[in-house]
């Protein structure tokens, strides 16, 4: 059997590697994960992160296309040996979602009479981008995508990121070509959510596991919750709009709430990301939108009017 | 050949694990999803780091790792300098028991790396605990990290082989 490096002649013929160089950058990256820990924002680490997104979104498309094309295949392999209960269960679910439809008609009509009744002014559409997945942490504690549309197409921090079937979570990093979305499941990840028809408001906890934890929640009692409820997003805070589909009451135990979330973050191969502005309804947000002169002025006679 | 293109030749051999370190840090921060996100990608440039430090430390110098780990910070965007003081202690240890493995069965650097990669992960979940400041589950760090040390004997290979016929011999 051979075996390598029994000759020291390997190499580039100096010795490039020096145990003082070594502790050093080991010193450099203590101290840059000390710093991170306390400036986590701080500009140049924002900048930085932004800018390798940016650098990077090109190679990434570039790794991703052949990948999710093989990924296409296997999974077009193994839909062909389940087709059958494929569309028993696609069949059922259309019937139901037939049902939905004509209550969903029925609603949009009486919605339109009220409407039509009171003094009603329309929320702010929101303003969906619609954009791949090129990027995706494979760590086991960071849980985040990159998706190829930043600034450039008016992404900004904060905003909301769905699937088809639910929030994935939010936009963290915006490069001008490339942003980072930081999913639900991230232990950095706390998005404000309430339970449908249960009265409770609390924070959505990423904790690396599939099921989040609401955590904290707006009461200091014990809350009542059934598995199977529905969480949706609450719109504190102002940042994400209200009523997103997040996910449905799991289980609940000392530690929280666990919720299951609709989004499957290993599914979604094209994920939308929701521009929404919040209408002035305060003084603060009014101030805020003061900030950017072209809408400011807008909204603030929509205040006003 | 050319004197020029010579030494062209010669830093495209030197910077060649480099380039496999980052190309390992690309494919972590892609949507690779073996089995629906099952199976998890291994960390190739732990692999990697682990194995040219044995061999050759000349060819993965220390800025190098530096380098490849905060690629991967910055990619999945974890705290800044994690994966960077990961794989440099990597190095740090392994080149410290260099003397030992040089010369020994692969079977003897494979147990190496499993304890390479075990006390990586236990450095990675201790920094993760007190950067987040809580206990967090360990369950997908094992799952990847024994990925990593399964997919060693293959990278071994691949990587003695690579070494030894291209960039050291000619």
């Amino acid at each position: 059997m051979d075996v390598l490096g029994q000759d020291r002649r390997e190499g580039l013929g100096r010795k490039a590697n020096s145990r003082f160089v070594l502790i050093l950058l080991m010193i450099a990256s203590v101290l840059l994960l000390l710093s991170s820990l306390y400036s986590a924002q701080a500009s140049v680490f924002k900048k930085a992160r932004e800018g390798a997104i940016d650098a990077a979104s090109p190679v990434l498309a570039l790794f991703s296309g052949p990948v999710s094309y093989v990924n296409g295949i296997i999974g077009s392999v193994g839909d062909y040996f389940n087709v059958l209960e494929q569309n028993k269960a696609l069949r059922e679910e259309n019937a139901e979602l037939r049902q939905w439809m004509d209550e969903a008609l029925e609603l949009r009509k009486i919605t339109a009479a009220y409407e039509h009744l009171q003094t009603y002014e329309a929320p702010p559409e929101a303003q969906p981008v619609d954009a791949y997945i090129i990027g995706e942490s494979n760590d086991a504690f960071a849980r985040s995508m990159i998706v190829n549309a930043g600034r450039k197409r008016n992404i900004e921090n904060g905003q909301a990121v769905v699937d088809d079937r639910g929030l994935l979570g939010r936009i963290v990093d915006t490069g001008s070509n490339a942003s980072r979305v930081l999913l639900l499941t991230d232990i950095q990840s706390r998005i404000p959510v309430y339970v449908e028809g249960a009265d409770v408001e609390g924070i959505l906890v990423g904790n690396t596991r599939a099921k989040p934890l609401i955590s904290f929640t707006a009461s200091n009692d014990d809350v009542e919750v059934i598995p199977g409820q529905r969480v949706l997003t609450s719109g504190a805070g102002g940042t994400l709009p209200r009523a997103l589909p997040v996910g449905i009451i799991d289980s609940q135990s000392r530690d929280g709430i666990a919720v299951r979330l609709y989004a499957n973050h290993t599914r979604a191969r094209m994920v939308r990301v929701i521009n929404y502005e919040f209408p002035g309804i305060d003084d603060a947000g009014a101030a805020d939108k003061a900030l950017a002169p072209d809408e400011g002025n807008e909204q603030t006679a929509q205040v006003e009017g | 050949m050319g004197y020029r293109a010579e030494n062209l030749l010669r830093l495209l051999k030197a910077a060649t694990p480099t380039i496999l370190g980052l190309i390992g840090v690309i494919l972590l921060a892609t949507p690779v999803r073996l089995a629906e996100g099952w199976l998890p990608t291994p960390i190739i440039p732990l692999l990697v780091v682990f194995f040219w430090s044995i061999y050759s430390p000349d060819y993965m110098p220390s800025v190098s790792v530096f380098i490849i780990g905060l690629l991967q910070d910055l990619l999945t965007g974890g705290p800044l300098g994690l994966w960077a003081l990961v794989y440099l202690t990597t190095q740090y240890v392994v080149m410290s028991q260099r003397s030992y493995f040089l010369g020994r069965e692969q079977r003897v650097v494979w147990l190496g790396f499993t304890m390479a990669a075990i006390s990586a992960s236990i450095l990675l979940w201790l920094v993760m605990n007190l950067m987040s400041g809580a206990i967090l589950p360990v369950r997908a760090l094992i799952v990847q990290m024994i990925a990593t040390v399964l997919i060693y004997p293959l990278f071994g290979m691949a990587f003695r082989q690579l070494h030894r016929r291209v960039l050291v011999e000619a």
